[in-house]
C-alpha cells in the first residue's frame, strides 16, 4: 500500500472555497476529502471536489502552449510563445497605441489577488482595459449595496430568524451557506425566497414570492410600504444614520401590497406576510440578493431597495443581521494610483460611469462592440484568462465575430474552450491545485493559503504568466517578484501575519476586524457618511436617486412577437457556467441542456416532455428540448434556460444592447422571446441528445 | 448503533447524497446504484430522501434463503454478502420502505452499508439534512426539529390578530 | 425446561433464535431427519442452474448450534411423539423427553398416482439429495419432463432448460402457476417460456410413463404425441409433514392447526412452517402457506412464545418473487379475486409488464407483478399496506409517488417512516448470534 501524503489547501470547483485535503500517491492525486478543520466549510464537500482529480488529469488537458496555424494547432515551447505573444502585442502597442490592448479575465480564476494581477499587468502594459466576468456578475450587488451602506454586509444567516433570499439558489450556487440556512431554520428561523422558479431552497421556503422576473424593486417597495404601515422602522436608528427617509416613505406610500401584487404577482397577502416575518424578526433579519436580480434593466435599483430594508429594520452589524466584514489586510497590487490611465478612456467609462468610478471594471460588450466598430476607439488584442465569452456572454454570434476579429487572440484555460478554440495562441493554465495564493472567507475574516500540489513544466499560474509577459514587454520592474511565494510574501507585508503562519495554518488564520470604522463613531463609507437610502451621488451621474421601480420592457411594451419572459442562468449543483461539461459522471447526472416550461404552456403548444423548441428573441433562435416542470416550478408564461451549454447556448439569443443604466449588465433575466415548435424528429447540432 | 437519520424538513433535494453514494458504488453518478433514494414532490414541495434504517429486527435479513445477509460487527449495519446472494430477490420484496434495489448486471441485491462507518451521503449532504448519529438519540432530534416548524409557524401566525 | 425441535429448516433455525433470545438457561435438542448441515430449499433450483456453488447451500455451520447451545440430532427420524408422557421416541430405540415441543418438520413432495412415474430417473426437487441427483442428470441435450407448473416446477423447469436440455412442462390446471399468477399474467410467462425454447402444455392429465430397456422414459398424455424423455421432474404438490400429531389435525384439513401464538390444540406444543396451518394476515380460515418467509416469521413467533413471550402472529401475507424465463414474477397477499373486491390492472409502464393490485373495501390485500426486477421493489411497498390493513389507493400508491409519503406515514404502525420503526435497541444481554 503505498504511502499517501496530504497537502490541505482550497477547493476552487466554484466560488465557495471550501477547505480540503489533497491526497497524493506518489506525487499523484488520487483523493480529495474535506477538511474538517476549516472553518467555512468544516468538512463538508460536495461531488465537485473529488471531480478535481478527473479535472486536473483530463485527457484533454492542455498541458504545452498551442500556436494556430494553416495546417491546424502546432505545438510550440512556453519560451516561443511568450516571446511571440510579446513580439505581436508590441506591434500591436505601436501601431494603434497601448489602449488596444486587453485582458479579460474569467471567473475560474478568481478574485482579489488573482484579479489585481491582471489589472496590475494591463496598466503597467499602459493600457486601462481589464475586462472580466464582473461585467455581468457581482458588482451590480455591489453597487446596490455599497451605493446604501457603503459596503456589501455578509449576512449572519446562521443566528438571523427571518432570512430573505432574492435571487439566490445557495444550494446549488454556495453550497455552504445552506448549512448556515439549515441552523436557522432549526432554530425557528422564517425562511423567504423571492424567485420566479422553484428553486432548490425554494423547495424549503416558509413563504415563496414568485415575483415575475425583473420585477423585484415593486415587490420590495411593497414590503417597505408595509414595514412602515407595521411600524417596523427602527426610527432611532434611521434618524441618528440615515439621509432620505422621507423620500422613501413618500415613494412608499404608493406601493400599496396590491400594487406590488398587480406588478409582480405575488399575492397582496404575501407581501404583507413577508413584511410582518420580517418585522418579528428585526433585527435579526439575514438578507442575500443573488445574481438573480443583477440581469435586469432595473437592476440595481432593485437590489438597492432590497439592501435599504437592512438600514429601515436596524440590522446593521446586529447578531443574525447584515454585518460589515472587513477584507484582508494586504498590500494593494493594483496600480490605479500610479498609472490610473483614464485618460486613455477605460472602455464603458464614459457610459457606465459607476462601474468604472466604485469598481475599476471596463465593460465587456462595450469591448465587443469596441472590436467589431473600432468605437470609441480600436481594441485590437485580448489576453483572457479563466474566462470562456464565446458561450458565456450575451449575443454569442457577435462576441465570435469579434473575438475572430481581433488581431491578436490569446487564451489560457485548462481545455480548448469555445472562447480558445478561436485564440491565435492557447496557453495551458493551471488549476486551482497548481497555483499558490491567497484567500479569503470574509464571513469569518480569515486567511487561507492554497497549494501548488501538482505542476507541469509549461503550466504556469497567473503571477508567472503576467509576470514573463510583462517583463517581455518592458512592464519588468512592476514584476518583481520571482515566484508566486514571493508576491505572496510581499501581500502579507505589514498585515500582521507572515507566510509560514499561513503554511501552518491551513484551516485559515483570522486576521481581524481592524479595517473596520467604527460606523456609529466615524460614519459609513458613503459620500455623507450615513446610510443613503436616497442617493445624491447617483442624482449627480443622472440616475435615480431613489431606488424605483420600473417596470421592465417585455411588461412596459410588450411585444405580441415575443409572448414568453425567459429567465436564463438557473445554477446547476454539478456545472459552473460552462466548465465541467467533461466530467463523465456529470453528463450521466445531468446530461444536456433544456427549457423549463410550464405544463399548461406546453399543453398550448402541442409540445411534449424531450420535444425540441426553437426560443427566439430580437437577437437570435436558439433550438433545445424542452423539460416540463411542475406548475408550481416555474410561472405560465415564463420559461428557463440554464448557460454554458454548446449544444444549446442561450447566449445565442441573450441581449448584449439593453442594459442596467448604473452597472451596465446585460439583460439575460427577463427578455422577451418566442417559441416555436419543430418537427419531432430534428435532434441538435454536435453529439448532444435530448433530455 | 448509529445510522443515518434524515430531516425532510432540511432536504433540498439537491441529490448530492445520490451522486456521492453512487459514485462510492460504481464511480458514475447514475441514480440507480446509489443506496439512498430522495424522492420529490413538487406539488407538496416534499424532499424525501429514503435510506436504510439498518432495523434492529431486519426482516431483510431474517427472509434471507441464502443466509446472505448479516450484521456487520463494527457499524452494526445490515449488509448483503454479494458472494452468496442468488438474486432471488426476497430482501426486496422484503423491506418495507423498497431501500434495497437490485444490480441486474452483477445479478445481486445492493443496498445500504454505512460505508463502514463513515457514510458518504452525510459527508457530502448540501444541507445538513443527513446526520450521522445514534438511533436513540434520533426520536430527540425529531422532536427538536418538530418544535422549530411549530415555532416557525406561529411566529407566521402570531399576527393574524 | 427442555425444548425439543423437530426440524431443521427456516421455521425451526427462526424458531431456535427468537428463544434463545429471551431464553439462554433452558436446555434445547434440535432432531432432524435430515444429515445437516441447514441448507436453503429456496436456493436449490439456483444450484442446479449453476448460480449457487454446492457449499453456498448450507445456511448454518456447526459453530451456529454450538453458539446457540443447542443440541443436534442429526439424521434421526422421529418415528412417534407421545404426548401424554412428553417423549419423543427416536428411530433406533432410543428417547428424548421434552417438556416443550416445537414440530417444525415441514413438508414433502407428493406424486400424483400415475403408473410408471418412478424410478432412477424421476426425481423431486425437493431436497439437498434431490438436486444433487438431478445435477447429474441434467446433461445439455437431454430431454427433460417437468410434471406441474408450480413454483418449485418452473423453477426446476427454467434450470434444466439453462443448462441446455429440451424441456417440456405439463400441467394439469388451466395456465401455469395456479396457485400464484392469475391467467392473464400466466399466460403472459407462458408466452416467455415458449420464446425461450421450453414446450408447454397446460389442462393436460399425464397418464402414464413406460420404461424403455435402456432406461429411457416414454411419457403418455391425454391429447399429446407420445413423448420420449431421459428425466422427469415432479412438482405436483407438497404434503404437509404432519403425521406426528394426529391428535392436533382436524378432520379434512391438512396440516396441523395452530392459533396466533403458534400453539397447537396440545398444551405446550407449537407447530411452524409449512407444517402448519396458521392465522393469515387477511383474516378468514386458517391456511398453510409454504413459502420460505411466512415459516421465518412463524419460527420466530412460536420461538418467542416458547420461551414465554405471549407474542401474537399478525397472520402470514403470502409473498413469493423469482427469476425465471427472463422475467421477475412476484406476487404477495390474495392475488385472485373474489367477488365485490376492487382490482386495478396496469399493463402499460415498462419494465412493469403486468401489474395488478386486489383491493376489498379500500384495503389493498394482495398484488402481483411480471417484469424487470423493480417490480419486487413496488410490491414489497405494497406490503406494508396489506399488513396494515387500512385503506389506501394502493395503485396510485405504487405508481405515482406524490401519495407515498402519506401513505407510508399511514401503512407504517409508528408514523415517522423516516426515522427507525423499531429503532435498534441499546445492548441486551444475548447469547452470541451468529448467523
Amino acid at each position: 500500500m503505498p504511502e499517501r501524503e496530504i497537502q490541505r489547501t482550497l477547493c476552487r470547483m466554484c466560488d465557495d472555497r471550501c477547505g480540503i485535503e489533497v491526497h497524493l500517491e506518489d506525487g499523484r492525486i488520487v483523493d480529495i476529502t474535506g477538511n474538517k478543520e476549516h472553518l467555512w466549510n468544516r468538512g463538508r464537500l460536495c461531488v465537485k471536489a473529488r471531480a478535481a482529480v478527473d479535472m486536473v488529469y483530463h485527457p484533454e488537458r492542455i498541458l504545452a502552449p498551442l500556436k494556430r496555424t494553416a495546417d491546424g494547432w502546432q505545438q510550440i515551447s512556453l519560451a516561443q510563445a511568450l516571446d511571440e505573444i510579446a513580439a505581436r502585442l508590441a506591434e500591436v502597442r505601436e501601431r494603434h497605441g497601448a489602449r488596444s490592448i486587453s485582458v479579460w479575465k474569467g471567473e475560474a480564476i478568481g478574485f482579489g489577488q488573482q484579479e489585481n494581477i491582471a489589472r496590475r499587468f494591463v496598466h503597467a502594459i499602459g493600457s486601462p482595459n481589464y475586462l472580466s466576468n464582473d461585467s455581468m456578475c457581482y458588482a451590480a450587488r455591489y453597487f446596490g449595496f455599497k451605493l446604501v451602506d457603503g459596503a456589501w454586509p455578509v449576512p449572519d444567516l446562521a443566528n438571523s430568524r427571518c432570512i430573505v433570499l432574492w435571487g439566490a439558489n445557495p444550494p446549488y450556487a454556495h453550497p455552504n451557506m445552506t448549512q448556515y440556512i439549515t441552523e436557522a431554520r432549526r432554530a425557528g428561523a422564517t425562511l423567504v425566497v423571492v424567485d420566479p422558479r422553484l428553486s432548490a431552497i425554494a423547495r424549503r421556503a416558509d413563504l415563496h414570492a414568485r415575483c415575475l422576473p425583473g420585477t423585484d424593486a415593486a415587490l420590495a417597495w411593497g414590503i417597505i410600504h408595509e414595514l412602515i404601515e407595521l411600524d417596523a422602522v427602527d426610527h432611532s436608528f434611521v434618524e441618528r444614520f440615515a439621509v432620505g427617509y422621507a423620500q422613501v416613505a413618500e415613494y412608499a406610500r404608493s406601493f400599496t401590497p396590491q400594487r406590488a401584487e398587480a406588478e409582480t404577482g405575488v399575492p397582496a397577502a404575501t407581501v404583507r406576510e413577508i413584511a410582518r416575518a420580517m418585522a418579528n424578526a428585526a433585527p435579526r433579519v439575514g438578507t442575500y440578493v443573488g445574481n438573480g436580480l443583477e440581469h435586469h434593466e432595473n437592476g440595481v435599483n432593485s437590489i438597492r431597495a432590497v439592501a435599504i430594508m437592512d438600514g429601515l429594520l436596524g440590522t446593521i452589524d446586529q447578531t443574525g443581521g447584515a454585518c460589515f466584514k472587513c477584507p484582508p489586510p494586504l498590500q494593494d497590487l493594483t496600480l490605479y494610483d500610479e498609472l490610473p490611465l483614464t485618460e486613455l478612456g477605460p472602455l464603458g467609462a464614459a457610459r457606465f460611469p459607476v462601474l468604472y468610478e466604485l469598481r475599476q471594471e471596463c465593460h465587456t460588450m462595450t469591448a465587443i462592440d469596441a472590436i467589431l466598430e473600432d468605437k470609441p476607439y480600436p481594441l485590437r488584442a485580448m489576453i483572457v484568462t479563466g474566462a470562456n465569452p464565446a458561450l458565456t456572454n450575451p449575443n454569442t454570434a457577435k462576441v465570435r465575430r469579434a473575438l475572430e476579429a481581433l488581431d491578436l487572440l490569446v487564451v489560457r484555460d485548462l481545455f480548448m474552450s469555445e472562447t480558445a478554440a478561436l485564440a491565435d495562441y492557447v496557453l495551458p493554465a493551471a488549476s486551482f491545485l497548481e497555483r499558490t495564493e491567497l484567500h479569503a472567507h470574509a464571513k469569518h475574516e480569515i486567511l487561507s493559503l492554497t497549494r501548488r500540489v501538482v505542476s507541469w513544466p509549461d503550466v504556469q499560474g497567473e503571477y508567472d504568466f503576467w509576470r514573463d509577459l510583462g517583463r517581455r514587454l518592458g512592464a519588468g520592474e512592476y514584476f518583481p517578484w520571482p515566484d508566486e511565494s514571493a508576491l505572496n510574501r510581499w501581500l502579507l507585508d505589514g498585515s500582521g501575519l507572515t507566510l509560514e503562519e499561513l503554511e501552518a495554518h491551513p484551516e485559515g488564520v483570522p486576521y481581524g476586524h481592524a479595517c473596520a470604522v467604527d460606523w456609529r463613531t466615524d460614519g459609513f463609507s458613503t459620500p455623507s457618511g450615513k446610510l443613503e437610502l436616497a442617493s445624491a451621488y447617483l442624482k449627480g451621474l443622472g440616475y435615480d436617486e431613489l431606488p424605483v421601480y420600473r417596470r421592465p420592457a417585455y411588461r412596459e411594451a410588450a411585444d405580441p412577437a415575443y409572448p414568453f419572459v425567459l429567465v436564463t442562468g438557473a445554477r446547476k449543483l454539478l456545472y459552473l457556467h460552462s466548465r465541467f461539461r467533461n466530467i463523465a459522471r456529470f453528463r450521466t447526472a445531468i446530461p444536456g441542456p433544456e427549457v423549463e416550461m410550464h405544463p399548461d404552456d406546453a399543453a398550448e403548444l402541442g409540445v411534449r416532455d424531450g420535444d425540441v423548441v426553437t426560443v427566439t428573441s430580437p437577437v437570435g433562435s436558439v433550438d433545445i428540448p424542452v423539460a416540463v416542470v411542475a406548475p408550481n416550478e416555474i410561472l405560465p408564461g415564463s420559461l428557463q434556460i440554464t448557460h454554458g451549454w454548446k449544444e444549446a447556448n442561450v447566449n445565442l439569443i441573450t441581449h448584449d444592447d439593453r442594459f442596467d443604466p448604473v452597472s451596465g449588465f446585460p439583460l439575460m433575466k427577463s427578455l422577451a422571446v418566442r417559441v416555436e415548435r419543430r418537427a419531432r424528429d430534428v435532434d441538435l447540432a454536435d453529439d448532444a441528445s435530448p433530455a | 448503533m448509529r445510522i443515518v437519520v434524515v430531516d425532510p424538513d432540511a432536504c433540498v433535494a439537491c441529490r448530492d447524497c445520490e451522486y456521492a453514494c453512487a459514485f462510492q458504488q460504481s464511480g458514475d453518478f447514475a441514480r440507480r446504484d446509489s443506496c439512498i433514494r430522495v424522492n420529490f414532490y413538487a406539488a407538496e414541495r416534499a424532499c424525501v430522501p429514503l435510506t436504510c434504517l439498518h432495523c434492529a429486527e431486519a426482516w431483510c435479513l431474517e427472509v434471507c434463503p441464502a443466509a446472505a445477509i448479516g450484521r456487520d460487527p463494527g457499524t452494526g449495519a445490515v449488509t448483503i454478502d454479494t458472494r452468496r446472494c442468488a438474486g432471488c430477490k426476497m430482501c426486496l420484496l422484503a423491506c418495507p420502505y423498497g431501500n434495497i434495489h437490485f444490480d441486474e448486471q452483477a445479478g445481486v441485491s445492493r443496498k445500504c452499508d454505512l460505508c463502514g462507518g463513515d457514510p458518504a451521503c452525510v459527508r457530502f449532504c448540501t444541507s445538513g439534512a443527513l446526520v450521522f448519529m445514534e438511533a436513540d438519540e434520533a426520536a430527540e432530534r425529531r422532536r427538536a426539529t418538530l418544535d422549530a416548524r411549530l415555532r416557525r409557524a406561529l411566529r407566521l401566525d402570531k399576527d393574524e390578530e | 425446561m427442555h425444548l425439543a425441535i423437530i426440524g431443521n429448516s427456516a421455521a425451526a433455525l427462526s424458531a431456535l433464535e427468537a428463544f434463545r433470545a429471551r431464553d439462554c438457561a433452558s436446555r434445547v435438542t434440535l432432531v432432524s431427519s435430515e444429515p445437516g448441515p441447514a441448507y436453503s430449499r429456496v436456493l436449490l433450483p439456483y444450484f442446479l442452474r449453476g448460480r449457487v456453488a454446492r457449499d453456498d447451500l448450507f445456511i448454518r455451520l456447526s459453530r451456529y448450534y454450538e453458539s446457540l447451545d443447542a443440541r443436534t440430532l442429526f439424521g434421526t427420524r422421529v418415528e412417534a411423539v407421545d404426548v401424554r408422557r412428553r417423549r419423543l421416541e427416536l428411530s433406533g430405540g432410543d428417547g428424548l423427553d421434552f417438556d416443550r415441543l416445537l414440530v417444525a418438520t415441514g413438508s414433502s413432495p407428493s406424486k400424483p398416482p400415475i403408473p410408471g412415474l418412478e424410478g432412477p430417473r424421476v426425481h423431486h426437487l425437493w431436497t439437498l439429495e434431490d438436486a444433487l441427483r438431478l445435477d447429474e442428470l441434467l446433461l445439455p441435450g437431454a430431454r427433460a419432463l417437468v410434471l406441474g407448473a408450480g413454483f418449485v416446477a418452473l423453477q426446476a423447469a427454467w434450470a434444466a432448460r439453462r443448462r441446455g436440455l429440451e424441456v417440456t412442462v405439463i400441467e394439469l390446471a388451466e395456465h401455469v402457476l395456479p396457485r400464484v399468477l392469475d391467467e392473464p399474467a400466466a399466460r403472459l410467462l407462458e408466452r416467455e417460456m415458449v420464446a425461450h425454447g421450453l414446450t408447454v402444455h397446460t389442462a393436460t392429465r399425464t397418464e402414464a410413463v413406460e420404461h424403455g430397456r435402456d432406461g429411457a422414459l416414454r411419457v403418455v398424455a391425454a391429447g399429446l404425441d407420445l413423448l420420449d424423455v431421459d428425466v422427469i421432474i415432479v412438482g405436483t404438490g407438497i404434503r404437509p409433514n404432519a403425521g406426528l400429531l394426529p391428535q392436533a389435525v382436524e378432520a379434512g384439513a391438512p396440516g396441523i392447526p395452530v392459533d396466533e401464538t403458534m400453539s397447537t390444540v396440545i398444551e405446550g406444543v407449537y407447530a411452524a412452517g409449512d407444517v402448519a396451518r396458521g392465522p393469515v394476515c387477511a383474516g378468514g380460515p386458517r391456511e398453510i402457506h409454504a413459502l420460505w418467509p411466512t415459516a421465518v416469521e412463524q419460527g420466530r413467533v412460536a420461538g418467542a412464545n416458547l420461551a414465554g413471550a405471549g407474542v401474537a402472529y399478525a397472520g402470514s401475507l403470502s409473498m413469493n418473487v423469482t427469476e425465471m424465463f427472463g422475467v421477475t414474477v412476484a406476487s404477495l397477499g390474495r392475488i385472485i379475486e373474489g367477488s365485490g373486491d376492487q382490482v386495478e390492472e396496469r399493463h402499460d409502464l415498462p419494465p412493469v409488464r403486468y401489474l395488478k393490485v386486489v383491493s376489498r373495501e379500500g384495503v389493498p390485500v394482495g398484488a402481483v407483478a411480471l417484469g424487470a426486477p423493480d417490480v419486487a421493489l413496488l410490491l414489497g411497498r405494497l406490503r406494508s399496506l396489506v399488513r396494515g390493513r387500512r385503506p389506501a389507493p394502493a395503485m396510485a400508491a405504487l405508481l405515482e409517488g406524490s401519495d407515498l409519503p402519506r401513505l407510508l406515514a399511514r401503512g407504517v404502525p409508528e408514523a415517522g417512516y423516516l426515522w427507525p420503526a423499531r429503532g435498534p435497541s441499546r445492548e441486551e444481554k444475548r447469547c452470541a448470534l451468529s448467523s
